[in-house]
């Protein structure tokens, strides 16, 4: 865990989203160019289910905490960001800014997901 | 039918690309469950019980009122016996069972009248009735939405084509963590001797948020338009 000296302000630029929300491409996006109707992309459930879970039990992020910084980050950072994109963005932004974990954590566990997802 | 007969089809088209969204997604999740913030099965009930949640339960339970006025007053005194019956049990349903913000045990059924129009909105944050009505839709969430239903809601809701009459009174509700709403809109014309499930229908979501009336032809929500504040509230 970080100390608070590692913690960042909230309107600070996360590099690693930043690049996301830039160069990611978003659901509605991959649907056009693939022929899909599904309004939302499979993941929005989990990405729900993380957020209702880290406002049970321990209490990790509390929902009106993250839904007034999701608020503030989407008029602002990732303003040109669609949503659930920019809700996964928020969540991702307010963890580590909280200090649950550091960037270069993440960085590194996206890509082992990646090379997970994409191996054959 | 015959096996191969089963297969003789074309399958639907899917996203055959891993986003960089997708893999964000997954990676925070693992990163969670690594640090101990919660476990894969806690994850999995939630989303287990997401994959529930939808707007037919509120759509029938309207249906019902229109048809039973019996049913329709225990809607108005009791939301969580009159939910049972159309499948949903606000109290024990969801993994949490009681006691957080995230348990909604307190819905509230609002009626409509000829001269009376209820809508519903969260100013806080985006509360929603998702046990019975499923997720919020985008628009719901946004702070134009929700600063502006409460400060001009006549004018809001024509942008979503709804166009009151200047003697229809609007009444604005405002949820919160424990007290969540659903409109009960007035039943339309035309609709006389339908069935239970032919009225459920076109119970939409947005009839049951409060931005558009139930008409006999229509039973889906078309996307909705965002217009941006003008003078936008500071916060």
């Amino acid at each position: 865990m970080p100390n608070a000296k590692e913690m960042t302000k909230l309107g600070e630029t996360i590099p690693l989203l930043e690049s996301i929300g830039k160069e990611g491409r978003v659901w509605s996006d991959l649907c056009q160019q693939y022929g899909v109707e599904n309004p939302d992309p499979p993941w929005r459930v989990t990405l729900e289910s993380t957020c209702e879970v880290l406002n049970e039990g321990a209490c990790a992020l509390p929902v009106l905490e993250r839904r007034n910084e999701e608020d503030e980050l989407s008029e602002d950072l990732y303003k040109n960001v669609p949503h659930p994109e920019r809700q996964l963005l928020a969540l991702a932004h307010s963890m580590i800014k909280k200090g649950l974990f550091r960037e270069d954590e993440l960085s590194v566990q996206m890509e082992k997901v990646y090379k997970r997802l994409t191996s054959v | 039918m015959s096996k191969s007969d089963k297969h003789n089809h074309d399958a639907a088209p899917m996203v055959d690309e891993i986003s960089d969204f997708e893999v964000l997604e997954v990676a925070v999740r693992e990163l969670c469950i690594e640090k101990g913030l919660f476990t894969q099965q806690d994850h999995n009930e939630w989303t287990e019980y997401m994959h529930t949640l939808g707007p037919l339960p509120a759509g029938r339970l309207v249906a019902k009122a229109w048809l039973d006025p019996d049913y329709k007053q225990l809607c108005i005194d009791d939301p969580v016996k009159a939910s049972l019956e159309v499948g949903i049990d606000w109290i024990n349903s969801m993994p949490s069972k009681f006691g957080t913000p995230s348990d909604y045990c307190n819905p509230r059924i609002l009626v409509d009248t000829p001269t009376l129009k209820h809508v519903v909105v969260c100013t806080l944050c985006s509360c929603y009735p998702r046990p019975i009505l499923g997720q919020s839709p985008e628009w719901y969430r946004t702070p134009n939405y929700r600063r502006r239903m409460v400060r001009w809601p006549r004018q809001v809701l024509s942008e979503f084509g709804l166009q009151l009459p200047e003697d229809v009174e609007i009444r604005v509700a405002d949820s919160n963590q424990k007290t969540r709403y659903v409109v009960m809109p007035v039943r339309p014309d035309g609709t006389e001797g339908w069935t239970e499930d032919q009225l459920t229908e076109i119970v939409t979501r947005d009839c049951l948020i409060g931005v558009a009336l139930p008409r006999a032809d229509r039973k889906a929500d078309d996307k909705r338009p965002i217009h941006k504040a003008v003078h936008p509230y500071g916060h």
